[in-house]
């Protein structure tokens, strides 16, 4: 499924050459694929031999029926809108209501129920034919259990609606606007009434709302990383460059960002036709892989179902042989069953995954898919993005470099702690310089926001710096008014500097003082002197040699360095009404004052090294994925300890030791940096070895392509793969993974449809937080399986007893149901709000095929030990009823053929009393009953038993889960309700207990 | 997850199972080393003969408890049971009907009561005493041999006509047939305050063709169950003791026709008009005289 997935996506991406191979490759492989599929995947390449990049204007406008000055007309509009749709992408294609409704019915248990309830009509029947005066009573369990299946699959289907619906809320969160031009008339409508035709205007931070061929353009850049996984920004033009309509300069994609400038297109394609789109469709008509916890659910239904039926099939086979009628053996049949299956659990499953979803939403992991709740904790690797991810996704300031001195910089989320040295002459000038020679400015109007909230305009490191010198020196926007600036050159990628004149806040000083920064080795060299310690000093070997080391040593940290200069210039010369000219550059560019170094960084998010720490210590792998220089990588890397700061590369040894790469022994290495070009030519033996021997591993210089190949390299250890993806190319990926994660705030949409869960933050640590949250919810499904299935061997016992030894019913086949769905619902919910014990993130996350939800341990502690015990204290409490109404226990073996005949009304005791057939009846609900209480009683035990599995009680506390004290006073609440509130239904068979 | 949902082919499943059984790298069968399995079987006995020790020990606490010769609870039993022979049954109840010119079809039910008035012969009522007192026997002490109560006999000649002496058919074969009712035992019972409890036999209330009112004689006479039968200390004090019986002989049953007949135990402390059960404080079958 997968590499057709990774096929599909390099048909539509990687235009023709690499698919070719892969194609047949694949047609090699899945030569079977399904019609439809392969119908698809046809009618997706014809289509997209798009030719409208080729089209001139006229042919454009002949070609929609538009006209590229007035636009289309509301009217036309219409008729394109009804015939093509709204413009948005469909939703994955749904189930339809009734089908997921019928299979709730039909899940899990519900089949063996309903066998069951016909087993009872059908004996019913028999009985009818041959006697008209059949009891009911088979008729009345027929009916219960018909109705149990029914409630439990209407619960079931309401709770899955229910956390469907939550996400359709959130995508239906951010409406999208589209500036179109219709009937003339320039209109703002709603993105998804756009059609076909249509004119439309994107500028500088639009997201372009449909696929459009460009008409005119002024410096439009747009960002296609979430379509081809390029970072750099694309320049858009209204020429046709390139055959491929994916590569040629005039067509802008849907749900791509336009960064910078303005551009007017025609709208070529809307919705699911478009590029997109159809990814999009493609990649969630993918079939998801079960959950984990879907996995381990069926696998306990196949045991507990599998018991049911051969202990149900074996005594029904001895009942048989014991000379019982086969209408009652199919009765005892249809009780062992009963007994055996937890009618209550799935629906309490259900509840319990999905008030964990609730409190994960609570803290930012939107979860899809309920099952994906449990799949989360067992996760065993995180592939992660770095930026936005493991970072804050913004430039910072992290260093500076002045007086021979390397400073650190605060570059927490409010960067409020700067705590550096800020005494030194040299400061004041270089804070200046950061100060003034900076076109960014703060939107006006934000004076009530925090500083690091502020919206800024301007490139990400002029912010970073416009913040960082408002942090430190106040209001930066006085400071440059106070030293008016006269001149400016803009920084470009030939000078690699920029430079502004400003006059001096002294209005006595009429120097003007020229400040300029750029790349470090450039400003190095314009400039002839240094400034130490607020002193110039000239530009000797030493400075220059020391320069050299910290540029190193900050570029080796990843980090982005500038330099920063300045220059006075003498007054005589450059007279306050001296006119600069920035093209003819009458002013000194050269032997300017070095000042200092300054580097900036995406930091990392503050809470992440705390939560990589985390997963380390819960046994997860944390591996970095970043299209990234390796460098950067590293170093963040390094900052967020997905790389310990006591693990080295090859690399790093290799120059530890001054010996060549080659010669290092590689199990000496516990890090390992991977870049996409090396991935590239690797064979996924050698991708398997590096996954398995390091324990820290940056991918760096990947395509989000790749991030595919790691998942897999990753899913082949046999690992729950987790991963976070933002891009539409980051969709097989996040589909591939067991669990996928897309980024709520730099998520495209069709990565949120593809994953099982929305980071609402986009933050790393709260996927951590979500492996806490799915170990506990796996801890307290076990909890609440081992505390359901205890009672199931009570329940069994007396049909076994009853058949066996031939006492009177201990307990009939509603009563059971009764606790099933009764007294035993809400505890075993309650378990659900266990809180996590103190290991949760101690331990190695679980092997998904040997740690089972239900394994043989819980299984026959379950039934062997507690529920053993829980049978022999009912059976006590059942014949001390007997005994006390005067039937002792031995005058009870084999008492049953006497005890059920109907004709026999003067049936005797150990008291030689006499019992009519009424009167025994009435004695056996009172065993119904005791039994029932006895259980009841002995479930709330249980119940304190199955708090914990490994702390003690008094660890856990008592009474720190309110919810379980909730659970028992509702047990002996119903219980009271039954036995003396329902003592006149006979149909329910309770008597009130003395 | 495609690990998991990998199919094996059935030669490896059977390859598996193989090993499962029996392992030969670490000498494991069925996943454990014989002397693991030794242990574990052990440690299960063990775990076992201890629960069914603390079983046992709490069902003989509980025997401890109670007393022998009065049950804790009779709430349960508050009216007695009234029981009728011969006793035939059919789909609802009580169906007695039989053809006075067909001696098979009224043989076996004159042979029920024989079998059932076997147990009322002088002979084997040896160890009750003769009563004649009409009042209730109360007895606090053990008055009688080996720590026991007495019984007051109940021999099959107080049914005088009815006892199958003199007419070893019971009058079956002239369509006058006699019915025994026995009223169920129930442990210091006492069925009415001064009055003896007494047998009323009647059509049930359906409206009878001709309005007739059943013609009964019952023996004893008055169909009394007599009170110095009362009350009953239990099995175990009063190991001879007998329930008393009433025995009435229908004189007017029509024949050729079914009717149905109940037979009330009148009493202060007997009720009859329980909803769900048939059989307390009255007894009701259906009869059918074929000529």
């Amino acid at each position: 499924m997968s590499r057709k997935t990774l096929e599909i996506y390099s048909v539509e991406l990687d235009g023709t050459k690499d698919t070719k191979q892969t194609d047949q490759e694949d047609d090699k492989k899945y030569n079977d694929l399904d019609l439809k599929k392969s119908h698809q995947k046809e009618e997706l390449k014809r289509e997209l031999d798009l030719d409208d990049h080729k089209l001139t204007s006229e042919e454009l406008e002949q070609k929609y029926g538009t006209n590229i000055i007035t636009g289309l007309s509301s009217a036309r509009a219409a008729e394109h809108l009804a015939r093509d749709g709204p413009n948005t992408l469909s939703p994955p294609k749904q189930t339809p209501e009734i089908i997921k409704f019928l299979k709730q019915m039909v899940g899990g248990f519900s089949i063996l129920l309903w066998i069951g309830a016909v087993l009872c009509w059908i004996a019913y029947g028999i009985q009818y034919v041959n006697d008209k005066s059949a009891s009911l009573d088979s008729v009345y369990l027929g009916v219960v259990l018909a109705l149990v299946v029914i409630l439990t699959g209407i619960f079931a289907y309401y709770q899955e609606a229910k956390s469907t619906n939550i996400m359709a809320s959130f995508s239906k969160m951010i409406p999208q606007e589209a500036l179109v031009i219709r009937d003339s008339e320039k209109k703002v409508i709603p993105a998804e009434q756009l059609v076909v035709g249509d004119i439309v205007e994107i500028k500088g931070g639009d997201q372009i709302p449909a696929d459009i061929r460009l008409l005119s353009s002024q410096g439009c850049k747009v960002d296609n990383s979430s379509l081809t996984g390029e970072s750099e920004p694309q320049p858009r033009s209204a020429e046709f460059t390139h055959e491929n309509p994916l590569e040629t300069k005039n067509i802008g994609f849907y749900s791509t960002t336009c960064l910078e400038g303005t551009a007017t297109g025609v709208v070529i394609n809307t919705g699911d036709r478009t590029v997109i789109g159809r990814i999009a469709s493609l990649a969630s008509g993918v079939g998801s892989e079960k959950t984990p916890i879907a996995t381990e659910i069926e696998h306990f239904v196949h045991i507990v179902a599998g018991v049911a039926v051969s202990v149900g099939l074996l005594f029904f086979i001895i009942a048989v042989s014991l000379k019982y009628q086969v209408l009652d053996s199919i009765i005892f049949l249809i009780g062992i069953i009963v007994a055996n299956v937890p009618e209550g659990l799935l629906a309490t499953v259900t509840v319990t995954l999905s008030l964990t979803a609730k409190r994960m939403a609570k803290k930012n992991c939107l979860v899809k898919n309920l099952e994906a709740v449990e799949t989360l904790g067992s996760t065993s690797i995180i592939c992660s993005d770095k930026t936005g991810t493991l970072t804050q996704n913004r430039m910072a300031v992290a260093h500076l470099w002045f007086d021979n001195q390397i400073f650190m910089a605060d570059t927490s989320e409010n960067q409020l702690n700067q705590a550096f040295d800020q005494s030194s002459g040299t400061w004041a000038s270089l804070s200046k310089i950061i100060a003034l020679c900076n076109r960014a400015e703060f939107r006006p109007g934000q004076e009530n926001i925090p500083i690091m909230k502020k919206v800024v305009v301007g490139d990400a490191s002029e912010t970073a710096l416009l913040k960082f010198s408002e942090v430190i020196l106040g209001d930066v926007m006085e400071i440059r008014k106070r030293n008016r600036k006269v001149a400016e050159i803009p920084f470009n990628s030939t000078n690699k500097f920029q430079l502004s004149i400003h006059e001096t806040e002294d209005p006595e000083d009429k120097h003007f003082l020229v400040v300029m920064k750029g790349a470090p080795e450039r400003i190095l060299e314009r400039c002839s002197t240094i400034m130490i310690n607020g002193q110039e000093q000239p530009l000797g070997k030493s400075n220059a040699t020391a320069f050299h080391t910290a540029y190193m040593e900050l570029g080796g940290l990843g980090e982005r360095v500038l330099g920063f200069c300045h220059l006075y210039l003498p007054e005589d010369e450059f007279p306050e009404s001296y006119p600069f000219d920035v093209d003819a550059m009458n002013f000194p560019t050269s032997n300017l004052c070095f000042v200092g170094l300054l580097s900036m960084i995406d930091p990392p998010r503050s809470t992440v090294p705390d939560a990589v720490a985390k997963c380390r210590s819960a046994g997860i792998k944390v591996i970095m994925v970043t299209g990234d220089h390796p460098i950067t990588a590293k170093a963040v890397a390094k900052s967020v300890g997905v790389i310990s700061a006591s693990s080295e590369t090859v690399e790093d040894i290799a120059r530890r030791c001054s010996i060549a790469v080659e010669q290092v022994n590689k199990r000496d290495a516990r890090a390992a940096v991977v870049t996409g070009m090396e991935l590239k030519d690797m064979a996924p033996e050698q991708l398997d070895e590096i996954l398995a021997n390091y324990s820290e591993i940056v991918f760096a210089r990947t395509s989000p392509q790749q991030k595919l190949i790691i998942v897999e390299g990753c899913q082949r250890q046999d690992a729950v793969v987790a991963v976070t993806g933002d891009g539409v190319n980051d969709s097989p990926a996040l589909k591939k993974a067991d669990i996928g994660i897309a980024m709520g705030i730099a998520g495209s949409d069709a990565a949120k449809n593809a994953a099982d869960m929305v980071l609402l933050d986009d933050n790393f640590a709260s996927i951590v937080t979500g492996v806490e949250e799915g170990r506990l919810i796996f801890d307290n499904l076990k909890k609440t399986i081992a505390y359901t299935l205890t009672k199931n061997i009570a329940e069994l016992c007396p049909f076994l007893i009853y058949i066996i030894v031939g006492l009177p019913l201990p307990i009939g086949t509603i009563t059971l149901l009764f606790i099933d769905l009764g007294t035993d619902i809400i505890p075993s919910i309650a378990l659900a709000y266990e809180k996590a014990e103190s290991d949760i993130m101690n331990r190695k996350p679980r092997h998904k095929k040997k740690d089972r939800l239900v394994n043989h341990q819980l299984a026959i502690y379950s039934y062997l030990h507690i529920g053993l015990m829980q049978a022999l204290g009912a059976f006590l409490v059942y014949f001390t009823v007997y005994a006390q109404q005067g039937f002792w226990p031995t005058s009870l073996i084999n008492l049953r053929v006497r005890w059920e005949k109907d004709e026999l009304n003067d049936v005797e005791d150990s008291y030689g009393q006499e019992w009519t057939r009424y009167q025994r009846k009435y004695l056996e609900w009172t065993g119904y009953t005791a039994f029932f209480v006895g259980i009841m009683v002995q479930q709330i035990a249980d119940l304190i038993i199955r708090k914990t599995r490994r702390n003690s009680i008094f660890q856990q506390g008592l009474f720190r889960n309110k919810v379980i004290w909730v659970g028992i006073a509702s047990q002996i609440i119903i219980a009271l309700i039954l036995s003396y509130g329902l003592g006149s239904v006979t149909a329910l068979s309770f008597t009130m207990l003395r | 997850m495609a690990a998991l949902q990998e199919k094996k082919s059935c030669s490896q499943r059977m390859e598996e199972f193989q090993h499962y059984c029996w392992n030969p790298d670490t000498g494991q069968m069925l996943g454990r080393t014989p002397a693991r399995w030794v242990w574990i079987s052990l440690y299960y006995v063990a775990f076992y003969v201890v629960m069914t020790g603390l079983f046992a020990l709490c069902i003989y606490v509980l025997m401890q408890t109670i007393d022998p010769y009065t049950p804790d609870y009779q709430d349960q039993l508050k009216s007695p049971g009234v029981t009728l022979r011969p006793d035939v049954y059919g789909d609802r109840g009580l169906d007695i009907s039989y053809n006075v010119s067909d001696n098979s079809s009224w043989v076996g039910l004159v042979h029920t009561l024989h079998s059932f008035l076997a147990g009322y012969t002088p002979a084997s009522q040896r160890g009750s005493i003769n009563c004649s007192s009409e009042k209730y026997f109360f007895q606090e002490s053990f008055g009688a041999p080996n720590h026991t109560k007495f019984s007051c006999k109940f021999t099959v000649d107080m049914l005088q006509n009815c006892s199958g002496l003199a007419d070893p058919n019971f009058g079956f074969e002239e369509g006058k047939p006699c019915f025994i009712i026995k009223m169920n035992r129930i442990v210091q019972f006492l069925p009415s305050n001064s009055t003896a409890p007494r047998v009323d036999c009647a059509f049930l209330d359906e409206p009878h063709r001709d309005a007739r009112t059943l013609q009964v004689e019952y023996y004893p006479p008055n169909g009394t169950f007599s009170l110095h039968y009362f009350p009953y200390y239990g099995k175990k004090a009063q190991p001879h003791y007998s329930n008393p019986l009433v025995a009435a002989k229908l004189l007017n049953v029509p024949q050729n026709e079914e009717v149905v007949i109940v037979c009330k135990i009148l009493a202060d402390h007997v009720t009859f008009d329980n909803p769900h059960d048939p059989y307390e404080g009255k007894v009701e079958f259906k009869l059918r005289i074929q000529k």
